[in-house]
Order: structure tokens, then sequence, then C-alpha cells
């Protein structure tokens, strides 16, 4: 091959239910993977269920306010806990088949007969406890019995992209409320999704709007190429917002060299995270299949813009376009991935060459040869 | 007289379970009252000691039938019969349970003062 070409991952890597599979273990199973915003669960008993690998995990909030997360299945014959997407329990979760209940704590509190049965014990018979964590106001969870470092793998990804942990924590995510929320299921792989995001050499053709809001893209380099380097917004532009009007209050604390830059990060192995003056972008992927990813996506504003009613539609109208977009692009390959045509893969140009670096990683960590 | 558990020992909202044949569930409101019933629901065999308390009603832990501490009453479905109701004496920080004459009503597949028979 040229120098001016590297390799990308053969199809078979973006088809293969095995590959997928692989995948669910030594990916999505073993690393912290970022489920929800801790605002969605609003008080005790609130909760969300979400597939993180092969496995569906209840997420909610105890008495005592924490988060906790559960492998979403009754310890006694297996039926599935909550088949609900969301929801509020009162006091506890209850089995449908039998009526085993456990507390918010995962306890076994109660079930037919159990009083009869004083040798269960309730704590090791309750609900699968899986690791928890918060930060930027979002809950990650982590099905490994050991995680690893979550300041290593998801701080370190921040690090890595921006240069340090103040440039993020500038923009006080924690802090901001969700202004808008789109689901998007995308019938493509999810590595496709991660490649899309991380260049841009597809931006001037696929994503008009974008590159008129910030015209560097159009030469092809991501502002993910780059370490700590924000793309500028064009001298015309007033916002980050779909026509270039000027968006709305900008995040005070926001660095006077971080104003009218546009920040992008990866955090392996499926956030997505935008940051612009006035507000940021979160993207979780739950990838469900080797051909189908839902991807959640927030914008997220100051409270007082929320709580206000202040227009965000232009705001959110920007990215919403390249989110389209992109997916349409990544369902676009999925088709192709099985085609002779790309038994070998393809080629990444060298604004793309970056990308290397995610397939290296991807087979380090499915133990393929590359 | 039947000593249940020192008073010390149960905390407002808490409830005791008395392990006797049938047993007996002792609670002690937020409001400060002692109350004793039979800890088996009428309708499955579920500990109402390990149910939710709210004033003088005891909610099921399985099927959310309710039953009132101080006639052993019951609200709704599923269970339609109500639970005994004991007398509760407290004496020198201890309490006692004075147990009812009268015949339980326990649920299908419990029965008082001999074995199980399984079938």
């Amino acid at each position: 091959m040229t120098s001016s070409l590297l390799a990308t991952l053969s199809g078979h890597l973006y088809t293969d239910e095995d590959v997928f599979a692989l995948e669910q273990r030594q990916i999505f199973e073993s690393m912290w993977f970022c489920v929800a915003r801790a605002d969605d669960l609003a008080g005790p008993g609130a909760f969300r269920t979400v597939q993180v690998g092969r496995e569906s995990v209840i997420v909610s909030r105890a008495k005592d306010g924490a988060t906790r997360a559960f492998l979403n299945v009754c310890r006694h014959r297996g039926a599935r806990l909550c088949t609900e997407e969301s929801g509020q329990v009162r006091r506890a979760f209850q089995c449908a088949y039998h009526a085993w209940t456990y507390d918010l704590d995962g306890k076994l509190i109660a079930a037919p007969n159990l009083t009869k049965m004083p040798d269960i014990d309730r704590v090791e018979h309750g609900l699968v406890k899986v690791h928890v964590r918060e930060w930027i106001g979002y809950v990650w969870v982590c099905l490994a019995d050991e995680p690893p470092s979550f300041e290593e793998d998801v701080l370190g990804a921040v690090v890595t992209r921006l240069g340090d942990l103040a440039s993020i924590e500038n923009y006080g995510i924690e802090d901001l409320k969700v202004g808008r929320r789109i689901v998007y299921d995308v019938k493509a792989n999810w590595k496709l999704i991660v490649e899309n995001f991380m260049e841009c050499y597809h931006c001037a053709t696929i994503h008009p709007e974008l590159t008129e809001v910030l015209p560097e893209f159009a030469d092809g380099y991501a502002a993910q190429y780059f370490v700590g380097h924000g793309a500028a917004f064009g001298s015309g532009i007033q916002g980050f917002t779909v026509d270039g009007s000027p968006g709305v209050d900008r995040i005070p604390t926001v660095a006077e060299e971080q104003d009218r830059r546009y920040y992008a990060i990866t955090i392996r192995p499926q956030v997505f995270v935008n940051l612009v003056p006035d507000h940021a972008i979160v993207h979780r992927m739950f990838p469900l299949a080797a051909d189908r990813t839902i991807v959640e996506c927030d914008w997220l504003f100051l409270p007082e813009v929320v709580e206000s009613g202040r227009d965000i539609g232009p705001s959110v109208e920007l990215f919403h376009k390249v989110n389209v977009q992109d997916f349409d692009a990544c369902e676009r390959c999925q088709p192709a991935m099985s085609s002779r045509a790309y038994a070998r893969g393809g080629v990444l140009v060298p604004s793309e060459h970056h990308i290397a670096g995610f397939h290296d990683w991807v087979l380090e960590r499915l133990g393929l040869p590359r | 007289m039947i000593p249940a558990c020192p008073l010390a020992a149960l905390p407002r909202g808490e409830a005791h379970r008395l392990d006797i044949d049938p047993p007996v569930a002792v609670f002690h409101t937020e409001d400060g009252e002692i109350y004793a019933i039979d800890d088996t629901c009428t309708h499955q065999d579920a500990s109402l000691s390990d149910g939710w308390l709210e004033g003088c009603q005891i909610e099921c832990p399985l099927h959310s039938s309710r039953f009132d501490l101080r006639t052993g009453e019951v609200d709704s479905p599923p269970a339609k019969l109500p639970v005994r109701t004991h007398g509760v004496v407290v004496e020198d920080g201890m309490i006692y349970v004075v147990p009812s004459g009268a015949p339980p009503n326990l649920p299908p597949g419990v029965t008082a003062g001999r074995p199980r028979s399984d079938s």
C-alpha cells in the first residue's frame, strides 16, 4: 500500500455476529459504559433499563439518593425483572413471575414461603450488583468484576483529546439540563459510527450546515485529529446554530480561548461529547447487534435557558442534521461490509490516519491479529 | 403472655417477627403504638413483618393487600380474610404478646399446630 493510505479493518468485523459477541464480552461488558443522565432518575425508585453488551441492566435511585445498578434478572428462576425502558417503583422491584421482591438496594426482602426457608441469605440471593460511577451528570456502569480505572479510561480520554481536565470542567456539564433528547435507531455497526465521528474528510460533502459554521472542516481535518484544538467558528457566524444565528446564553465558566470554538471528544467505547460555548452535546451508543446501534443524544444547556423556554431549536437543529447525515452515511456503508469488494477492507487517507489507532485498539481488545 | 422483644429493640416504623406457631408480627407505628397480628398473609404464605407499614396499616410485600393493625381487617384483594389481632402488654421495657384464642385465617398450604403435609 502507498504511504498515503492505511488499511481499515476488513469487512467481516462489521457484520460477523461472532465478532460482535466478542466485542460484547471484551469491550462493552469490560469497560465503563455510560448509560443514563443522572436526572433521568428523578427520585427513589426511579429506574431505567439499558442494554450493556449481552446484559439488560437496571439503573435506579435508592432511598438514600445514590444511584445503583443491577443485572435485570430475578435470582429465583431468571425472569426479566423490569420489562419497561423506564419507570418508577414505589418501594421495591418485584418479579412478575413468582413475586420475589427486592428492595432498592437489591436485597431480597420478600417471597412466597420465604420464612419457611430461613437458610436463604437475603443479600446473597439479592440482585446482582453492577459497579456505578457518576461523572458530568451521567451514570456510568461497569459489568466487570474488577472495573478498569475510571480515571485512566474515561478521564484519560478527555485529557488525550483536550490536553487537560479543566478544559471540560469549564463547561460544568453536570449542572446543565437536558433541553432536548433524540434517540436514533441506526442500522449500522457501532464501529462505523465511531470512525465517522472521528474524521472530517466527509464534512464538506455531507455536512453543508456544519461546514458553514466551522469553515476549517472543509479541509478534512477534524477537531479530533489534534490535541487541544477547537475548530473556530466562521467570521460571520454568531453561534453554533443551523443558520449561524446567536444561539443562547453562553456558559459563564467557559474560558476566553474556548469561546467561538467547537471541541469533540470520543470516550471509548460508546460516548461522544461535543462542546460549544452555550451548550454540550452528549451521545451514548447502545450497540444491539453487529448491524444495529441505538444512539441516544442529549443537548444540554444552562438550567435557566431550558426552564425559561428559550428557543433552542436552531441549536438543536444543527447537530440533529449532522447526526442524520452521519447515520445515513453509516447505514450506506453497512450493507457493503459483506461485499466481496470490501472483504479486505478499505483505506484511510492521511486526514483519517488517526482512525488506525482506534482499529488497533479494537483488535487488541478482541485479541485478534492486525 | 409470650415475651416478644425489648421495646428498645423495636424502633418506630419497624416490625418484629415472633417465631411461634403460627408466627406473630409485632409492629411499632410511627405514632408510637404497639400492635400484634398474625404474621402470615391470609392470601399466600408471606411474612407481613417484611411488608410496608404506613400509619396503622401493614401492606403485604407480595400482593399489596393491606391489613389494619387495630382490627385485622383487609382493605382489598387478593387477601379476603382478616388476620387475627393479639393483645400487647409492655412491662418493664419488655413487649409481651397475649395470643388470641380465635382460630387463625391461614392461607392455603399453611397450617398451625402440626407439621405441614406436603401434597
